[in-house]
């Protein structure tokens, strides 16, 4: 198993880990939005068992995280924030999860000086929320309402990553993880959480062809 | 000569219908047009912007019509050559958008919007020279914006003229007054981008220089580690690169590059990596946690010395209670000697175990592992162990799996395992039932649920695999309180989210049972994602400028020319030029009723002309049925649409309708070979190295009477392996061909190269039955050349050709796989050969295999 960096390459196979393991997907589109956005951010697993050797073969992903800096802080602060993190269920608790996350949180920290990394997870998922309370040390933060398509609330969660500032380089944690690292949590897709807040209605904005500009920002270009 | 201007008032009327297109307030800019052009109805621009917001309106064809008459009143205006340029840009006419800009620009050649236009379309062909010069342009309208100057230093760069680009990049920073915040993320991009420039330029000794003097400023730290180790390393300066990537191995532990920079840093021989292994402990031991450092040495040990460390390594894993070990190491088992080493290892820890209790008492006793939870996924191991393909034992297997499930009955793994036993024995139903009991343990994972779709399709049973997976699909949720079926359901939802595993398992299940049709609109469905991903990258070249980080934009672009490369377009391009070549040889098998797929049909060949023309009528009249049907739920599931119109308008997409759900049109195209080229050709382009592509290139270029282009996918093949049985018989094939080609059919001077090379492959006098004997001679242990070799048998002589006797014999073979036993099945059913003997020894051998007990 490596733990690499995401590469625009990469995205068919985690666009293939993400649908196989969790109810919230996403186009190709966003996760080159990812991709292109902060590099340096998202992060995966590779099984090298699986590979032939013969050249140009894509790597087989087993685990990713999707990650992302938040555009529009609403309070102000410089922070990351997970978009969708999972493992393939024949590869847990190997501490995937937490070695995909301890990457991304460092280089949060040093390429776009992070404060803190946020989250959502079903309420429902209690495995999930072992893995981001127990093991990696997350909070929870507040819970959000109606935030997922059918209905379920989600726990934002966030986890302070100033320690990580003055530290020059980590070493690892001690602590053997008993913690079932299945990592399950995606966003829902962008767009309908915007929406949402501001109508009330659960409106989803999806459709690749809307383009990167409606995905995140306004357009800077006019006519 | 231009049009004169409009007067005051429809002037600034005419800035209301521009501002009105952009803020996409389209009926509204629609008035206030025709208000303009009922009193000059001929004013061009006024046209041309009516032409550009029906388009948006979703009115492509009158949108062209008015675009062009607009073009007819003032063929000078560069506003009606844009137009008519981002008309053909919607329609992704990439080639006349750009004709149409160049117009544009002829008129008004200082025109950004313009110009950017143009640039956009020309890097997405990958015009480089073009791009190049409208960067340019660009910057000298605009050098105020540091995007310009990245613009034009990327246009260098991907037209491959290095020492431009870097100049660019340069003379950017030297307009810098103030060194850049240290925060910013843009500079700190373009710094490392002018670095990976000067290193592919090949200087690594001045990149290595130029990476010092930006170290300081550089906020992607990992990327000038690992640049800084590789240029050390290819600088030859070994004691620093050894430090280098011990620096990088303290970052993260679990990178077999850092480990291989190590490793040649040091001077370690890849021949005889033993030595590494002091500094693997070393990690090892750094890194409690790490599977890296632990794992590798595995690889390269041999003997007494891997039996010891894989005694830890498994032990370790074992205890840890890791249900993934064995896919963990299973690697290790393309060698006889650790493949047995590891299992007399895991054997040994079962027993010495002895008997305990079962772990229902559930006691705890600190940081040591419940003995149970060990004995669990030791067992679990040995099962996998007895189902892996190379040391495959079923009954060992089972036993195992059911000693597991006593000590541990809810465990999804282990019916997920004994799924998989099925499945490996060929008990594709008990299979599929099986893992949908494993999937009923835990309806809350997704991973399950996806695995159970799998094997429902595996076995054929395509609506269950879709119920199945709609249970986590966003469309048959309900939602506002409607159940919305907006999207074409859960299929409709799992095209959008590209879905390709289903969709690719869905369309060969379609194709095995004969139902081409369906085949080929998944198989198509394919086509489209991959065309969307191409066009995907459309938005980043001016998005990638704006946020600064380039390297990722390059790297991205570099994907995507190779894009079509990736297994899942081949496997599913190669599936739909299997059944456009079905399609071209019989016809008939458009109607999925005289398909026979599953051998209960009709035999349609076999019918006199009589009963074939009822019966392909029947067949018509069963399709029209299934048609009306499928047209009936559209049209349900578009008033579902318009009672939701809210959620569908917010879609912001345009949702064409689809008029062929079952695909039975594309299945009764009159030129299938022609279709297939649109599969085809990007294989031969981007897997060209991949045997199976050129024997399929050979398959429709021999069809198309394309005899050079197929000789040319013959020699391909030839030279990537000559001993296929696939070539093999095409090459007989082929021979035949051109025998029998009349002077007309290939006229000089193809037909002398053709002559000549075929020469060189298969002599004109070749006996081609004792050549195809001689084959069948050598390869007599491997299934798949005698396969081959009687497929070329029957074609050379169909009436002797004793094909079910001589294939019979390959079940004997002890290393045949079921895979290859029911090939051989499928050789008999296309050669319409008795296979009575043939499934009745292959059901004696694979016992629990339905494939030939139906049939029997």
């Amino acid at each position: 198993m490596d733990i690499r960096v995401l590469q625009p390459s990469d995205i068919p196979h985690v666009q293939l880990a993400n649908i196989t393991n969790l109810p919230e997907n996403y186009f190709c589109k966003y996760y080159l939005y990812h991709a292109l956005s902060w590099p340096q951010l998202s992060y995966v697993a590779v099984d090298l068992s699986h590979s032939s050797g013969s050249p140009g073969e894509p790597p087989k992903i087993v685990g990713y995280v999707l990650a992302k800096m938040e555009e529009e802080p609403t309070d102000g602060v410089q922070h990351g924030h997970i978009t969708s993190l999972s493992v393939m269920r024949t590869h847990r608790r190997l501490g995937l999860a937490e070695k995909l996350m301890r990457q991304s949180q460092k280089a949060m920290v040093e390429a776009f000086g992070a404060k803190y990394v946020s989250l959502h997870v079903r309420v429902s998922n209690k495995a999930a929320l072992h893995l981001y309370r127990d093991t990696l040390q997350f909070e929870v933060d507040k819970v959000e309402d109606k935030y997922y398509a059918d209905g379920e609330n989600a726990y934002s969660m966030r986890k302070d990553l100033t320690f990580l500032e003055e530290v020059e380089s980590e070493s690892e944690g001690e602590g053997e993880g008993k913690a079932e690292d299945v990592g399950i949590d995606g966003d829902v897709p962008k767009g309908g959480e915007k929406k949402k807040k501001k109508s009330g209605m659960k409106k989803f904005k999806l459709g690749r062809a809307l383009g990167v500009a409606d995905l995140q920002e306004v357009d800077g270009r006019a006519a | 000569m231009p049009q004169a201007p409009l007067a005051s008032k429809d002037g600034s009327l005419f800035r209301q219908v521009l501002k009105c297109y952009e803020t996409k307030q389209y009926k509204k800019g629609l008035k206030a047009a025709e208000q303009i052009l009922r009193k000059n109805p001929k004013h061009g621009e006024t046209l041309a912007m009516k032409g550009l917001i029906t388009n948006s309106l979703g009115r492509t064809e009158e949108a062209f019509a008015i675009a062009k008459e607009a073009l007819r009143h003032d063929m000078k205006s560069h506003v009606c050559w844009h137009v008519y340029g981002l008309l053909y840009r919607s329609e992704k006419n990439f080639e006349e958008s750009i004709k149409a800009y160049k117009m544009a620009l002829r008129f008004e050649p200082e025109s950004q919007q313009i110009l950017r236009d143009l640039a956009l379309l020309q890097v997405q062909m990958r015009d480089y020279p073009g791009y190049v010069e409208s960067r340019g342009k660009i910057l000298q309208g605009r050098p105020q914006l540091r995007q310009n100057w990245t613009g034009l230093a990327v246009a260098y760069h991907l037209a491959g003229s290095y020492a431009e680009a870097e100049n660019v990049l340069k003379k950017y920073e030297e307009t810098l007054k103030n060194p850049p915040s240290k925060g910013d993320i843009e500079h700190s991009e373009a710094c490392l981008y002018r670095n990976v420039v000067i290193a592919e330029s090949g200087d690594i000794a001045r990149a290595l220089e130029h990476l010092e003097s930006i170290a300081k400023v550089s906020l992607d730290k990992i990327s000038v580690m690992e640049y800084r180790a590789d240029y050390l390393l290819r600088l030859d300066r070994k004691e620093e690169a050894e430090k280098a990537y011990r620096a990088l191995l303290e970052r993260n532990s679990e990178k077999r590059q850092y480990y291989n920079g190590l490793e040649q840093s040091i001077g370690i021989d890849p021949e005889d990596r033993k030595p590494m292994k002091a500094i693997y402990d070393e990690f090892a031991e750094k890194n409690p946690r790490s599977d890296a450092p632990r794992r590798i040495p595995l690889d390269f040990l041999e003997g007494e010395d891997f039996k010891q460390a894989a005694d830890v390594y498994l032990q370790k894993l074992l205890k840890k209670g890791v249900p993934s070990t064995f896919a963990n190491i299973k690697a290790l088992y393309a060698g006889t000697a650790k493949r047995e080493t590891i299992l007399e290892l895991v054997e040994g820890y079962l027993a010495s175990m002895g008997t305990e209790e079962a772990p229902t008492n559930g006691e705890t006793n600190g940081n040591k592992p419940k003995p149970s939870d060990f004995k669990l996924w030791t067992l679990y191991f040995l099962t996998q162990h007895y189902d892996h393909y190379r040391t495959r034992n079923t009954t060992k297997a089972s036993e195992y799996l059911n000693r597991a499930l006593e000590l541990s009955p809810g465990t999804v793994e282990l019916h997920m395992t004994q799924a998989r036993i099925y499945k490996h024995s060929g008990d594709l139903q008990k299979a599929m039932e099986k893992m949908n009991q494993a999937r009923e343990l835990d309806t809350k994972d997704r991973y399950i649920n996806t695995k159970c779709a799998k094997y429902q399709l595996r076995n054929d049973r395509n609506e269950d695999a879709l119920k199945t997976m709609s249970l986590f699909t966003r469309f048959l949720t309900k939602r506002n309180g409607v159940k919305n079926d907006a999207h074409g359901g859960p299929l409709g939802d799992l095209l959008e989210m590209q879905c390709v595993w289903f969709i690719t398992e869905d369309g060969e299940s379609y194709l095995r049972q004969g139902n081409l049709g369906l085949a080929l609109k998944r198989f198509h469905a394919m086509l489209k994602i991959f065309d969307d991903w191409t066009e995907d990258q459309f938005d980043f070249h001016s998005f990638s400028l704006r946020k600064g980080q380039i390297r990722a934009y390059v790297t991205m672009l570099r994907w995507e020319d190779t894009l079509r490369s990736h297994p899942f377009f081949v496997r599913a391009a190669l599936g739909a030029i299997k059944v456009y070549t079905m399609l071209h040889d019989r016809p008939h098998l458009a109607h999925s009723l005289l398909s026979n797929g599953n051998g209960e049909g009709p035999d349609f060949e076999g019918m006199s002309p009589a009963d074939r023309k009822k019966a392909l009528k029947k067949a018509k009249r069963e399709q029209q049925k299934a048609q009306d049907k499928a047209a009936e739920l559209a049209a349900k599931a578009k008033e579902d649409k318009a009672k939701n119109a809210q959620v569908a308008s917010a879609d912001g997409e345009m949702k064409k309708e689809d008029t062929d759900p079952l695909g039975i049109s594309l299945a009764q195209t009159k030129e299938p070979l022609e279709v297939a080229m649109k599969f085809l050709t990007p294989l031969l382009e981007l897997s060209s190295k991949r045997v199976e592509v050129q024997c399929a290139g050979f398959d429709v270029y021999l069809r198309r009477k394309k005899w050079l282009l197929a000789l040319k996918c013959l020699i391909a093949a030839r030279e990537i392996e000559k001993e296929n049985p696939v070539v093999h018989e095409q090459t007989i094939r082929f021979r035949r061909a051109v025998d029998s080609l009349a002077e007309e059919d290939v006229k000089e001077p193809s037909r002398e190269v053709l002559t000549a090379e075929l020469e060189t492959i298969l002599p004109k006098e070749t006996d081609l039955k004792s050549y195809n004997e001689e084959f069948l001679n050598s390869h007599k242990d491997s299934p798949q050349h005698v396969r081959g070799a009687l497929r070329a048998r029957h074609l050379l002589s169909p009436e002797d050709a004793n094909i079910a006797g001589e294939l019979a014999n390959t079940l004997s073979l002890a290393h045949l796989s079921l895979k290859e036993a029911i090939e051989g099945q499928t050789l008999l059913k296309d050669l319409k050969a008795d296979n009575k003997d043939y499934n009745q020894k292959a059901s004696e051998k694979f016992p629990d295999a339905a494939a030939f007990q139906t049939a029997a």
